[in-house]
């Protein structure tokens, strides 16, 4: 293994220079908007209301400043990381400490189209110390492409670079056993680090986007079995809400997948469209989120002032794709089951619904929690509740409990004796 | 029906080309992956080169004035549960007065210009071969023709609006010719008017019951495990090429067209990527010249009804990708000519044409793809006047109009 580039870290201030500020404003001054159907609402995309109003709203009351030094305020760094065959990458990555020396170290991974500010409501929720819950010392970093982190050149950076830079992030850290949390890109990233890392430096980990298979009689028969029996009506409609969502949801994927640079002209060169492309998502995906204008805006912007521009972030789909443009099947391609314990929450506004006896094939399910409330993006819509779920499933009388040795999370002295007792 | 069709001259707006020109001043490229060559869409060596000479060196007014020369209208014409509509079409009437009256429609992302080569052809006047008028019009949300602003306009409206073009300007019987989505609007036309209106028509890209090739991957797997014989795999590899990595604007415009919309009409750049892509990888070997690219891609920019109007026929088409493109047409006896470009993208085995009409024509030829009207205006016309010359299988269908004088 390639030795880890010595310790680079830099504290990171976001600070967009004056010039990029000035430049949104004059492309959004010159926006052309298109014309809409009769009675479209959300029917053929993005309804141009909305899009007038945020881009107005972007244009002459955003405040940039404002977000940015709110966004300051978290601790935030990057430093460089080493990948094979790719050279360095600078990571960005808001690093937020626990008080609690013993806390367990979390790795939270974002997806597309996320980043890194998705883990900010989680941080206090995991981080806080209290002697009736684990306390978390939690990574959450821009992945490669995105936010503020550098971006691949070369192709071909896929799942086994993405699982080894994480890795090699948190093993700088002086994380040599870390868990972690993800949903959608981190999902299927979390997959592939269970697969390579796991039980080594993977001690456990959580989805709140359970993309499971079909369960085979061989691999695993009692669910095989289950799946001959009718499905109930809520496996039915959870199934058809997935059709639905392949059949009318799918077309920025498809489209990803296969041409993302072409994609990237247009989110590249247009703020409107970048914004369109990105809102769609934060509203079609989520549980009726009331976003707020400058919720969205500063999300959006996240993108539009990126590191390697908004046109980087779409590659991940072509890379683990592996250029076949069958993502289901590529994203997953190289991740085995493994034992590493697993944690899965169920949200209703997520975007697959797949019989929860499919989980197991994902890998050892020890824990699992249904919510009714929450979409996509859980961490940032019910982040009490996906901090109520690691919680539980790494607490005291939790299935994942001291599973980083010497990091149970809890402050309390007899600690250590309580994790002998409970075995 | 209809008022009389009115003369149409292109004119763009100064503030619209000087609009063009800021956005072009302030255009923004993403970056590139080493060795990145067309597999993740265009290059952007092409597509900033482009840019640049679309800002600097491409005269849109010498273009205008050129395109002025073709004989263009205006008419109204009324759809069922629409409205009228504006359509916007040239009108190119052969000295033959007993020419046969022929509709040619563009496709996607195509444009009535698609035409302007094949009319010096086609209007000519000869002993040897027939001659035509040629209708060309901009389908309804392209070019210089008004879109429908309501929902649910598909394969039938669009049918209606052409057939009603062609009976408004006195062509009770005529021909018709298209490919891409001129092809499709054919099958949904020949449905609704065929024999009656239609007399006989002709595809460059013949293609029909396209399940497979659009929405059904299963089955077509399957069907390549059945013992077709090498040759027949071959013929279907274009479609399985399709299947994987070409429909992801198939998709996208038949479920999003408004949120793509957005990019398409705020950036000249991405429309110009957008479209470009499709030009490049659609034609075979065509030697594009910036400024025919940046023409084509002008109409689109300055089109009446905007850029983001023209992907919501694969929305309208597909209802929002909940029905099969075909759905709701059959195999219809209007005669029928094929040709088979080996530059087509969008192949199926060429045994499967007669799923489509009666077949009477068929034609292969050694050049040419996608937008044949385009590259090969000469074959493809040839192709026409073999089909409906003296000798030919449809000599004379259209009554008292056989294109000689």
């Amino acid at each position: 293994m390639a030795p880890i580039v010595t310790d680079s870290e830099q504290p990171f201030t976001l600070s967009v220079p004056q010039s990029d500020l000035d430049f949104l404003k004059k492309k959004l001054e010159l926006v052309r908007f298109p014309d809409e159907l009769d009675d479209a609402g959300w029917n053929y995309g993005v309804p141009l209301s909305d899009m007038r109003r945020l881009v107005t709203h972007w244009k002459d009351k955003f405040d940039w400043r404002a977000a940015e030094a709110d966004i300051n305020l978290l601790p935030m760094f990057t430093r460089d990381v080493t990948v094979d065959n790719f050279g360095t990458l600078n990571i960005h990555y808001v690093h937020q400490r626990s008080e609690v020396p013993n806390a367990i170290p979390l790795l939270f991974v974002h997806g597309w189209p996320g980043h890194f500010l998705e883990a900010r409501k989680l941080l206090s929720y995991l981080s806080a110390a209290s002697p009736d819950h684990p306390s978390f010392h939690v990574v959450a970093p821009d992945l490669p492409g995105f936010g503020f982190s550098e971006a691949p050149t070369k192709r071909g950076f896929a799942a086994h670079q993405y699982a080894e830079v994480l890795n090699k992030l948190m093993l700088a850290l002086g994380y040599e056993e870390y868990v972690y949390q993800g949903g959608d890109w981190g999902h299927a990233i979390g997959r592939h680090i269970a697969t390579i890392y796991g039980h080594k430096h993977l001690k456990a980990w959580h989805s709140n986007l359970p993309i499971p298979t079909k369960p085979t009689l061989f691999a695993h028969p009692l669910a095989f079995l289950r799946d001959l029996l009718p499905y109930s009506r809520t496996t039915r409609e959870g199934l058809r809400a997935t059709a639905e969502y392949r059949a009318t949801g799918m077309g920025y994927l498809a489209e990803q997948s296969t041409k993302p640079q072409t994609i990237g002209y247009l989110i590249a060169d247009s703020p409107v469209g970048l914004l369109a492309w990105i809102y769609e998502k934060l509203v079609e995906w989520s549980d009726s989120y009331p976003w707020t204008d400058d919720e969205v805006l500063e999300w959006v912007s996240i993108y539009w002032f990126s590191r390697a521009g908004p046109a980087a972030s779409l590659r991940i789909y072509y890379e683990m794709a592996g250029g076949s443009g069958r993502l289901e099947k590529g994203a997953a391609k190289g991740a085995k089951w493994t034992s590493v314990p697993l944690g899965l929450s169920y949200f209703p506004r997520e975007l697959f619904h797949l019989p929860k006896w499919w989980a197991p094939t994902l890998g050892k399910v020890v824990y699992a929690e249904e919510h009714d409330e929450g979409g996509h993006f859980a961490a940032y819509e019910q982040p009490g509740a996906l901090a109520e779920d690691l919680r539980r499933m790494f607490g005291r009388r939790g299935p994942a409990y001291g599973v980083v040795p010497g990091k149970n999370g809890y402050a309390s002295i007899g600690s250590r004796r309580e994790a002998v007792n409970s075995q | 029906m209809g008022s009389w069709a009115k003369p149409f001259t292109v004119a763009v707006p100064d503030a619209d080309l000087e609009l063009l020109h800021k956005k072009l001043e302030l255009a923004t490229f993403p970056d590139e992956l080493q060795d990145a060559g067309w597999d993740y869409g265009a290059p952007l060596a092409d597509i900033k080169r482009l840019t640049a000479y679309w800002k600097d060196s491409f005269d849109w007014r010498k273009a205008e004035k050129a395109i002025n020369e073709l004989p263009q209208f205006t008419t109204d014409i009324e759809v069922d549960g629409f409205g009228s509509l504006n359509i916007h079409f040239v009108h190119q009437k052969s000295k033959v007065e007993n020419a046969i009256p022929l509709l040619f429609v563009h496709g996607w992302p195509g444009q009535f210009l698609e035409v302007r080569k094949l009319l010096p052809i086609l209007t000519a006047g000869s002993p040897d071969h027939p001659s035509f008028h040629v209708v060309a019009p901009s389908l309804p949300g392209f070019g210089f023709s008004e879109a429908p602003n309501k929902p649910g306009f598909g394969g039938f409206q669009y049918a209606e609006v052409v057939n009603k073009l062609m009976l408004s300007l006195g062509y009770d019987e005529y021909a018709y010719q298209g490919g891409d989505m001129g092809h499709i609007v054919g099958v949904y036309a020949t449905n609704a008017y065929g024999n009656r209106h239609i007399k006989a028509w002709h595809t460059n890209m013949p293609l029909y019951r396209a399940p497979t090739l659009f929405s059904n991957p299963l089955l077509f797997l399957e069907m390549l495990t059945t013992p077709f014989n090498k040759r027949m795999q071959e013929q279907l590899a274009p479609a399985q090429r399709f299947q994987t990595k070409g429909r992801g604007y198939f998709l996208l415009q038949s479920t999003k067209p408004q949120t793509l919309g957005y990019s398409l009409a705020d950036s000249p750049v991405g429309l110009l990527a957008w479209i470009y892509e499709k030009l490049y990888e659609s034609v075979d070997n065509y030697p594009f010249t910036e400024d025919e690219v940046l023409e084509w891609i002008s109409i689109h920019w300055f089109s009446r009804a905007g850029p983001a109007a023209s992907p919501r026929m694969y929305y309208g088409l597909t209802s929002g990708n909940e029905r099969e493109l075909f759905d709701g047409t059959r195999w219809t006896s209007t005669p029928l000519g094929v040709a088979f470009f080996p530059g087509e993208p969008a192949r199926l085995p060429k045994s499967w044409v007669h799923t489509i009409g009666k077949v009477v024509f068929q034609s292969e030829h050694d050049a040419g793809g996608h937008f044949a009207a385009f590259e090969q205006p000469a074959k493809l016309a040839g192709d026409l006047r073999k089909m409906f010359g003296k000798g030919g299988p449809v000599y004379g269908i259209v009554p008292g109009k056989d294109g000689y004088a």
